[in-house]
């Protein structure tokens, strides 16, 4: 045995030691090196003349007496800190979602959304009024060209687009009608399931899918050709039967609607644009050109890592004048507490706040974005959404079979599938719900409720539409008269899930729980939360007696609304089970209804109906709120963009301009 | 190599094939417990999308009987095609390389840390029992082991990120990041942030990534270092009070070596299955502190994967854990042969 040899852990030992010496040396080193400037100290010398004069009887003696007096202030040295702009020529945005794809043809989410708008661009595009604040700029009812420099409506059925000459792809190729034909075409070739194809399907050719129910092709490509044709240097599109040219118009001012280079797609693998291959190129598995991209709008793609991060960067041969950046970077940040930090240190620019946290910012940022504040934080607030979330939806034919029907029987153990068929139980929960309380507690008050799915921002809104009220008296009228009083003898026992996570959701059915089981001991009421999943699987199963759920706008139409809420064969009433003919017909006539006059007219009697019906209850439309640093200029909002325009941004000190 | 070692470390080798079946039946099998639609929820993720949710099962044959599935599965997996992942837009194979590195760069520099600190904590706590430095690194693991890593994690980014704005979270900063983009000479050899810089001999962005490094590294080695120590303290307590230990001491060695050479040798035994466990949960993802310090891991990726029923994710993931961990064990097998000439592999 060999005495004195240091072993191997001895060894590792002393290269831990050098590592933590290492590691505290640097510590110290950038801790002395960025810590923040402390104030100086200074000295002072004061001189003071003192002069006391004391008056004695027959004399007046002054005395003069002169002290040095030594003190040590501290002159604060914030104001002679220069403010610096961090990163000044890219914009960094912390958000929560990552998006889905880069494919135009594919993307339904507005993460994704937020990406394509900036890269591609449309016909024409919601319109910016410069003359309104940043907060109400974005139109939702006026267009502006943008690769079309004109559009004509030729009769009831056709309307055509000029395409604007000379602007270039960021891959080289410049723009030809052939781009838009292909386009256009492509969303509708591939359909995706659950995919955003069908609004262009809908306007054109009066179908909802290229596919029947069981998955076999219904549409030849004939009919799609027909529907885009280029015809000297402008692009016709010629609907099946009349429809509403608004509603088009919104459809092609969004991010599916977004022209890519024909060429270019087909090198990548996309739709070679051939009829022979329309079958082979419908509904695929995956986003043919999900990861590159080639626009013509203002910024190019850099770097994707899904998930994490996305990278822009300005496109230099932009047919207007190019972006104010040079780059932006979208960085998916899920943690609040980081994406706090990181907005207060100025590593990010713009941040998504949830409702929750905005009292942790409060005192911190700064309402207003023309104001100066000391923090460098601004925000706005009661920025109108187009979102309808949530809502209370009654499931008129539950499945026997749901687990949540507790004993099936009107028992007082459970509920019956027909439960929600008796309006006046239905009656019964909407006067139950404190619907003020409701707002207050999920939203922090930063909500307003709409009467109808026509919310706030929409065509034809009535802010006087018939609404229900927070009134126990009429709710307990109600249930005492539903099942021909049997209910309140017997009493019910029901259970409302929500996904969990949900704040709303969870918060509208404690309300509904409190405000019910009040009314009678019999009435039994089960709060539970389950994961999305099985969420969705018990929503579409018919298996749920009451579900929450919410609606975003595919375009700001009152249709978009009205159809999934209220018609047979809208989303939300197909699993309620709720089918009423004379609404389905009134929903279809104000579709293709131009005259704005007559359609106001029909969505009047629809919203008279929709009360009159109590299958759904509106509970919410949340405000936004925007939080930015102060040397953000140029944003704008538009309750209708999936996110940021980026093209109007550029960073600057609010001092300096 | 001998010939003996070297048909050993070819059998093991062998171990992970039917350890590969075995592990992608049974986690289909549980899948299958899920039904059709939820497992379609995977492709309705916003309300839009909500419409077409019988389409979504037939296109992707959620509601085929449990050995189609599998079938259709394992002939695209012996084709090399592990599919799609539904969570972060790309195939399966490309994702685990894609999120490996920022992992492995965590796992290069927490699990040594870890390691050393772990067995020089335990050591000293053991050979000075019930004195002061036992007293603390008690306290240190009652401390690091019940404390929520999320908890640690964000406390750390408060004072250091928050208060003094050092150590900031992501993987680098933005400006270097787009750097490295627009510098054509920067060759991406590994995806390790550290190392490349190196490679490339760019010492600001080794700083910068080092910088992004401290807060997760740091929370890693607190909250792991406390296991690690306790099982070294027992395990030294154990091997002082054996008898070669007294015998060595008898025979007048210098106590330094009997601690170093004879006692901590025996100790490290069970430290080293340990550790070996520890290195292949940390390269299997460390989701709290890659979610708090931004830190997009493999294990980031997994838990969406997981919360979402992406069962491509779901299975691909599982299969690199089962080879990560049929060759961790293999490794601590082969270390123990070294340590403990006693244990011969058969």
């Amino acid at each position: 045995m060999r005495v004195g040899k240091n072993s191997g852990v001895s060894k590792a030992v002393l290269a831990l030691a050098v590592v933590v010496v290492l590691l505290a040396g640097a510590l110290t080193a950038v801790l002395i090196t960025t810590t923040a400037p402390q104030p100086t100290p200074t000295t002072v010398i004061q001189t003071i003349t003192q002069v006391t004069t004391e008056v004695l009887p027959g004399t007046t003696i002054v005395k003069t007496e002169t002290m040095v007096i030594e003190t040590t202030e501290i002159i604060a040295t914030t104001e002679v800190i220069e403010r610096v702009v961090k990163n000044p020529d890219t914009l960094i945005i912390a958000t929560i979602g990552a998006p889905e794809t880069l494919d135009p043809a594919w993307a339904y989410d507005t993460a994704s959304g937020e990406i394509i708008e900036n890269v591609y661009e449309t016909l024409i595009d919601f319109k910016i009024d410069p003359n309104l604040p940043p907060e109400r700029r974005g139109l939702t009812d006026q267009f502006e060209p943008e690769l079309a420099t004109e559009w004509e409506i030729v009769d009831e059925t056709t309307i055509r687009f000029k395409i604007r000459e000379g602007v270039r792809f960021h891959c080289g190729g410049t723009l030809t009608p052939e781009d838009v034909e292909y386009s256009l075409e492509r969303l509708m070739v591939m359909d995706r399931d659950g995919g955003p194809a069908w609004m262009l399907l809908e306007a054109l050719l009066g179908v909802d899918s290229t596919r029947d129910a069981e998955g076999n092709i219904i549409v030849p490509f004939e009919r799609i050709d027909r529907a885009v044709e280029v015809e000297d240097g402008w692009v016709v599109l010629r609907m099946e039967e009349p429809y509403s040219y608004t509603i088009l118009l919104q459809v092609l001012s969004q991010m599916w609607a977004g022209i890519i280079d024909k060429e270019w797609a087909i090198e990548q693998g996309a739709w070679p644009g051939t009829a022979e291959t329309y079958e082979e190129y419908n509904n695929p598995e995956t986003p043919p050109l999900n990861d590159k991209m080639c626009g013509t709008g203002p910024f190019m793609l850099e770097k994707w890592e899904p998930g994490v991060q996305t990278i822009l960067v300005r496109f230099d041969d932009y047919w207007r004048e190019p972006a104010k950046l040079k780059r932006a970077v979208i960085k998916v940040v899920e943690e609040w507490t980081t994406r706090k930090f990181m907005l207060l240190s100025g590593d990010a620019d713009i941040v998504v706040v949830p409702r929750q946290f905005v009292p942790e910012l409060e005192g911190t940022a700064c309402e207003g974005l023309d104001k100066p504040c000391p923090t460098g934080i601004r925000y706005v607030k009661d920025l109108p959404t187009l979102v309808l979330s949530p809502a209370i939806f009654f499931t008129l034919d539950i499945d026997p079979n749901s687990p949540y029907l507790g004993s099936g029987q009107l028992d007082g153990e459970g509920i019956p599938p027909d439960f929600f068929k008796d309006k006046h139980v239905r009656l019964g929960f909407a006067y139950a719900f404190d619907y003020d309380t409701f707002i207050e507690d999920a939203f922090l008050g930063e909500a307003s409720r709409p009467c109808t799915p026509i919310i706030r921002g929409l065509a034809f809104f009535n802010p006087d539409a018939p609404c229900y009220t927070f009134d126990l008296e009429e709710a307990k009228r109600h249930f005492m008269l539903a099942f021909d009083g049997q209910l309140w003898e017997k009493g019910f026992k029901i259970t409302i899930l929500y996904n969990t996570g949900n704040v709303a959701r969870q918060t509208a059915a404690e309300i509904l729980k409190k405000n019910i089981e009040s009314l009678n001991p019999k009435f039994k009421v089960e709060v539970r939360n389950v994961d999305w999943p099985a969420y969705l699987k018990a929503m579409v199963g018919k298996q749920l007696p009451i579900f929450l759920i919410g609606w975003l706008a595919d375009y700001p139409d009152p249709h978009n609304f009205y159809r999934p809420f209220f018609h047979s064969r809208g989303t939300f009433a197909e699993w309620q089970g709720y089918s009423n003919p004379e609404v389905d017909q009134l929903i279809e006539q104000a579709l293709r209804e131009n005259d704005p006059a007559k359609r106001e007219q029909i969505y009047r009697q629809l919203d008279e109906l929709f009360f009159e019906e109590v299958i759904t209850i509106p509970l919410a439309q949340p405000l936004g709120r925007h939080y930015q640093r102060d040397w953000v200029q140029g944003w704008y909002y538009n309750p209708i963009n999936p996110g940021i325009d980026l093209y109007t941004i550029w960073k600057q000190l609010p001092e300096e301009m | 190599m001998s010939m003996d070692l070297r048909s050993y470390i070819i059998r093991r080798l062998l171990l992970i094939i039917p350890v590969l079946i075995g592990v992608s039946i049974l986690i289909f099998s549980v899948l299958q417990l899920f039904s059709p639609v939820e497992r379609a929820a995977l492709f309705v993720r916003t309300e839009r999308e909500m419409q077409d949710i019988e389409g979504i099962i037939k296109k992707y044959g959620l509601d085929q009987p449990l050995h189609v599935q599998y079938f259709v599965w394992i002939s695209e997996v012996l084709k090399g095609n592990l599919g799609w992942s539904k969570v972060i837009s790309m195939p399966v194979l490309d994702a685990i390389f894609f999120f490996l590195p920022a992992t492995l760069e965590l796992t290069i520099y927490a699990a040594p840390l870890t390691i050393l600190v772990g067995i020089w904590l335990g050591k000293a706590a053991a050979v000075h029992r019930d004195k002061t430095i036992d007293h603390i690194t008690r306290t240190m693991a009652i401390v690091g082991w019940s404390m929520p890593t999320f908890w640690l994690a964000i406390l750390l980014l408060a004072i250091f990120y928050g208060n003094f704005a050092i150590f900031p979270p992501e993987r680098l900063s933005t400006e270097y990041e787009i750097a490295i983009l627009s510098s054509e000479s920067f060759i991406r050899y590994t995806r390790i942030n550290t190392i490349d810089a190196l490679l490339n001999g760019r010492l600001d962005i080794f700083i910068d990534a080092i910088n992004h490094l401290v807060l997760p590294v740091m929370t890693l080695v607190i909250v792991q270092v406390a296991l690690l120590m306790r099982v070294m303290r027992s395990s030294m307590l154990e091997s002082l009070g054996q008898w070669y230990v007294i015998a060595a001491r008898a025979k007048g060695l210098d106590e330094r070596v009997v601690i170093n050479k004879h006692a901590t040798r025996n100790a490290l035994i069970p430290v080293i299955t340990l550790s070996g466990l520890l290195v292949a949960s940390m390269v299997n993802g460390v989701v709290i502190t890659e979610t708090v310090f931004n830190y997009k891991g493999i294990g980031w990726w997994f838990v969406r994967a997981a919360t979402q029923l992406d069962i491509p994710a779901v299975l691909g993931f599982s299969l690199f854990t089962a080879v990560l961990f049929v060759i961790t064990n293999l490794i601590v097998d082969l270390l123990y042969a070294y340590i403990d000439p006693r244990i011969r592999l058969r």
